[in-house]
């Protein structure tokens, strides 16, 4: 819109008959220009110095220098500028320069631009579900062995599933940092109301397709409006995360070969898409809520449960209501114990020089922020360093303790180019699930629409 | 609003049955047609009250004045409501950078701050990093217009000028130029630009703006204005094309150079799309792309944000308002060449 | 003396468009290099059968008309209304071209401050107005290009409202006279005398706008992302998003090609219509 090409400005006739107004302007000129080289000089001595020279040479910025890309804002943001600080106290000599991008599609973008361009941060906060398409791509560094035990940074400290979701055919790309399930939130004094806690105070397992029901029928009776909120407008994500969770604990998988096969079981998909179908038509969760309207019912007291990720705690802390939080019910018992989850991991992106990499400084700061993981769990997040998520200070963090196991159960996002936080396959399958959960779409028609999207996804070339 | 101007047209023609209606005489009224005094017929002042008509009106004069002073009133009317709207995104902007966020939290909707702060403003220039993307977006619009100003007008001499083989086609290559929207090569652009290794350095944003037609055309147009007496005479003296064209024609040229330097100036500095591919360091970004690419940590500090748009629009506001004719009478010419 | 600008423009604009051309027959990756395998007209193919790449083609025009009519019909009131002024022009002038000096990013922060949800000024204006429960300006599917259009008409109105004015300026006074005298109150005058000397400047604001208007990225790209659920994404941003998000270069060199043989379609066609009836008016 913006881009009209710039409008040919010349009042026509003879030359000589410059407007009176010249020298004015030419004085003006020389003024704005004068000041516009102040400006570069006062830059040059305050140290926009090295940028300004970098901008023309191209040349990697000085070894003390370390820069550290996260698209986290809000208690997120808080916390990460907190963790930086922390670093920034016990190594004066580093000169940490963090940047906070705005998240999704766009952070991931100018990450692979920035690595394409020869320009990336030395460490940078990724998805783990995004590994595949990253490290796929190239543009990770793989991270050794011997320079990860030097930081004392070794896989019996990790959390075994994300630690796993960190490799990329074969090789280390990513540190893992957090693992965040779906899970569940209960509104307590309502689950009391309900008759539904145990001795103790404690929730007793939810678990089995119909005493997950049973459970929502409780609940609704207290609330008198919902017995459990979920988001389905406007985040085909969460609606896909639902799906992913039942569809696991079905044992289905969706594709294969890194996303070139669709490998989708219609019998299972059909069974998990029934089930999501059964919430609504038996009116125990509503259709048409937002994830800010489904967080809202959760707190007012309109709905009993929540199914939400992790880093919704805030939000639902804010409110001042007692809540307590639960892994996923187990629905489905033909596979082993599975949720959606993803993690966040700390890659290296690849420098075109080591120089430039500064992988020793950038690995120092990793163990940093691990060190720091209590304050991470505040938000949500279960630590995948075990040194942290085994402390007793964690145990006794609650609510968050109560669902650490759900990481022991983490589905990640299907591994292709395609997929991960955000992704097409979000969308698209997230779309699907929306329209069954709104009784739009009956479940063998779900599952049929989902594997059209999966063929047509796995049928486009693959840019890795 | 279309609406609403539609409607007081329909009062005009309502109203509108009279005859007559003049230029009117004086400064301060621009009756249709220019203000430039009375000629032929003489009329009332379509919108003053205190310039009643002089003297006897033709007949019917009367009603017509009447209808052209509720036309001009109405016009009036609603030109100053539309101002005032055009102005509401700006002022508001600047309202909320001098709130606290504490007041914006309580009433994000007002428009007067109980106690203004410059905060916002201080927060900005202190501790982000605007003063690198000022720098960096006066360097390579400053480098681009350069460029961009020796490149076209050199190219549009020896158009203007020189009598080449290939001068037709030449010409024409770059009138077909002219009809390729810079934004749909953007990736051959980067593809090129990474090649060469070149991406994030302020080559990246400058080079590709470089090849602009449009400029050329208004420097060939200008040129061709340029007697050709005062070329030759230079020529017949021993000068060489080079020299005639530094000493002779650019000179000569100042109207142009100042026109397509403003306006290269501008729409580099403006440019979006391009430095927010080539460009991923922030601190080699330029002013638009850092202002929404990088976030606060912190949330969303609303004052911040108006603050950081309203740092980003003044150095154009003060471009604008320095050269204000001039931009205003390059586009004009767009219209009338 | 042609060298130095013949370089810049066979590097930066024939070769690029040369290499639509090739790249567009092959499976071109981001990263990977190179060109990659031939797939013929694969990509064009699939572009074809692609919704995405046909909503967002209709999005680009969608944007065109929601932003062309009120460019040129409001931008042509405005110019009629303040040329009967004299004094005070300065200031509309300041007004309505202001906002076309500034960045697309500072026209997206602020929209997005205005258009925000529960806390924005055009909620609360619509409240005022009487709307008890006003739309999510930017996020609803049904609203949000509407709302960018709306941004999008009050920043860049001043271009086409100063060609305007100097368009006007060139009509000759006798000819409001000769009207005047006819008879001819300032309504008439200013619909059938008026507007018809006006076409040449109508036709040359309509080209520049449909052309700016069918590449509109900046302000969708940050006020919406070309959501929510891809209701306002754009054609360009689709060659961005597939580019350089999902790096099939191959497909979106394809996808920019047709881009452009619509944009030149576009505008080639409107030009010619309005040269005709500019005749046989």
């Amino acid at each position: 819109m913006r881009d009209r090409p710039p409008p040919p400005g010349t009042p026509p006739g003879p030359p000589p008959a410059a407007p009176r107004t010249a020298p004015t302007r030419r004085a003006l000129l020389r003024a704005a220009g004068a000041l516009g080289a102040t400006a570069a000089t006062g830059g040059l001595l305050t140290g926009c110095g090295t940028a300004i020279g970098q901008g023309f040479t191209g040349g990697a910025g000085p070894a003390s220098k370390l820069d550290f890309w996260n698209p986290f804002t809000g208690g997120d943001g808080a916390r990460m500028v907190e963790m930086e600080r922390a670093y920034r106290e016990r190594h004066p000599g580093i000169d940490l320069n963090a940047t906070t991008f705005v998240w999704g599609d766009p952070y991931y973008t100018k990450l692979t631009l920035a690595t394409l361009g020869d320009r990336p941060p030395q460490v940078a906060i990724t998805h783990l579900s995004k590994i595949p398409t990253l490290a796929g791509a190239g543009l990770l560094r793989e991270i050794g062995d011997d320079e990860l035990a030097a930081q004392g940074m070794t896989a019996d400290r990790f959390d075994e599933r994300a630690w796993q979701k960190a490799h990329h055919d074969g090789a280390l790309r990513a540190i893992p940092l957090d693992t965040h399930p779906f899970v569940l939130y209960v509104r307590t004094d309502i689950a009391k109301k309900a008759g539904l806690l145990g001795p103790g105070g404690a929730l007793p397992d939810v678990d089995g397709p119909e005493e997950f029901l049973d459970a929502l029928r409780a609940a609704k009776e207290v609330t008198g409006a919902w017995g459990c909120s979920i988001a389905s407008t406007k985040d085909p994500s969460t609606c896909f995360r639902l799906f992913w969770s039942l569809y696991r604990q079905l044992g289905g998988q969706l594709v294969a070969d890194e996303g070139q096969r669709v490998v989708i079981d219609m019998a299972a998909a059909e069974e998990a898409f029934a089930y999501v179908q059964r919430l609504t038509r038996e009116k125990l969760v509503p259709t048409g809520v937002d994830s800010p309207g489904a967080i809202t019912l959760l707190t007012s007291g309109r709905a009993g449960f929540l199914l939400d990720g992790v880093w919704q705690i805030l939000a639902v802390q804010d409110a001042k209501v007692p809540f307590d939080m639960r892994p996923f019910p187990r629905i489905f018992r033909e596979a082993a114990y599975a949720c959606h989850a993803d993690s966040h991991g700390l890659v290296l992106p690849k420098s075109p020089s080591e120089k430039a990499q500064r992988a020793d400084t950038a690995l120092e700061f990793v163990r940093s922020l691990l060190d720091a993981s209590d304050a991470w769990a505040g938000g949500g997040h279960v630590p995948a360093w075990l040194p942290t998520q085994r402390s007793a200070a964690y145990r006794k963090l609650e609510p968050q303790s109560h669902y650490a196991a759900a990481a022991d159960g983490a589905a990640y996002d299907p591994s292709a180019w395609y997929s991960g936080a955000g992704s097409s396959l979000h969308n698209r399958l997230g779309d699907v699930c929306a329209s069954v959960l709104g009784g739009r779409t009956a479940p063998g028609r779900g599952a049929a629409r989902m594997r059209e999207e999966l063929r047509e996804l796995a049928a486009t070339p693959s840019p890795l | 609003m279309a609406a609403s101007t539609s409607a007081s047209a329909d009062t005009g023609t309502g109203t509108g049955t009279g005859a007559t209606t003049g230029p009117v005489g004086r400064p301060g009224v621009r009756g249709l047609g220019g203000g430039r005094g009375p000629k032929g017929l003489r009329g009332g002042g379509p919108w003053r009250r205190s310039r009643e008509p002089e003297g006897a009106p033709l007949s019917g004069a009367m009603r017509a004045v009447g209808a052209e002073r509720l036309f001009n009133r109405v016009a009036l009317g609603v030109l100053i409501a539309l101002a005032v709207l055009w102005l509401v995104p700006l002022a508001w902007a600047f309202a909320t950078s001098v709130r606290s966020s504490d007041e914006i939290a309580t009433d994000p909707t007002a428009w007067w701050s109980g106690s203004p702060t410059f905060a916002a403003y201080g927060d900005l220039l202190t501790g982000g990093k605007l003063p690198y993307w000022y720098a960096n977006s006066f360097i390579t619009s400053a480098l681009t217009t350069v460029l961009t100003v020796l490149t076209a007008s050199l190219a549009a001499f020896a158009l203007s000028r020189l009598r080449f083989r290939y001068r037709r086609p030449a010409f024409l290559l770059l009138l077909a130029g002219l009809m390729v929207p810079p934004q749909v090569l953007m990736i051959p652009q980067f593809l090129a630009l990474q090649e060469t290794g070149l991406l994030n350095t302020y080559w990246a944003v400058v080079l590709p703006q470089v090849p602009n037609v449009v400029a050329v055309f208004v420097f060939k147009q200008f040129f061709d204005g340029i007697p050709e007496e005062l070329t030759e005479a230079a020529r017949a003296d021993g000068a060489g094309w080079l020299r005639t064209y530094w000493q002779i024609v650019m000179p000569l040229s100042k109207p142009a150079i100042s026109a397509v330097t403003i306006f290269v100036f501008v729409w580099a500095w403006n440019n979006f799309l391009w430095p927010l591919l080539v460009v991923t360091d922030p601190e080699m970004m330029t002013l638009p792309v850092g202002l929404t690419s990088v976030q606060d940590a912190f949330g969303i500090p609303q004052a911040q944000l108006m603050a950081s748009a309203v740092l980003g629009g003044v150095p154009l506001l003060t471009v604008f308002l320095l050269f204000q004719r001039r931009i205003v009478e390059g586009i004009a010419g767009t219209g009338l060449k | 003396m042609l060298a130095p600008f013949g370089f810049f423009y066979l590097v930066f604009l024939i070769g690029p468009l040369l290499y639509l051309l090739v790249a567009g027959f092959f499976n071109t990756s981001l990263v990977k290099g190179g060109l990659g395998e031939w797939v013929g007209l694969e990509n064009y193919r699939r572009a074809m059968s692609t919704e995405e790449f046909w909503t967002s083609l209709w999005h680009s025009m969608w944007f065109t008309v929601l932003t062309t009519v009120p460019l040129v019909l409001l931008a042509l009131v405005l110019a009629l209304l303040t040329d009967r002024f004299s004094q005070g022009r300065w200031f509309f002038r300041l007004a309505f071209f202001a906002p076309f000096v500034l960045p697309s990013s500072v026209i997206s922060l602020m929209f997005m401050w205005i258009f925000a949800d529960q806390i924005g000024l055009a909620q609360s204006w619509a409240k005022s107005l009487g709307s008890e429960t006003p739309p999510s300006w930017l996020g609803d599917p049904d609203w949000a290009m509407l709302s960018i259009a709306a941004a999008t008409v009050w920043w860049t109105i001043g271009f086409n409202f100063v060609i305007y004015l100097a368009a006007l300026q060139e009509i000759p006074r006798d000819v409001h006279e000769a009207a005047a005298l006819d008879g001819a109150g300032p309504w008439q005058r200013i619909r059938h005398v008026v507007v018809p000397m006006l076409g040449r400047a109508t036709t040359l604001v309509t080209v520049l706008q449909l052309v700016a208007s069918l590449k509109v990225f900046d302000q969708i790209y940050m006020m919406t992302g070309g959501g929510p659920d891809r209701a306002t994404e754009p054609a360009l941003l689709y060659v961005y998003n597939t580019g350089f998000t999902e790096g099939r270069v191959g497909y979106a060199s394809t996808v920019s090609l047709v881009l452009f043989v619509v944009i030149l379609l576009i505008s080639l066609v409107w030009f010619a219509l309005l040269r005709r009836t500019e005749k046989e008016g």
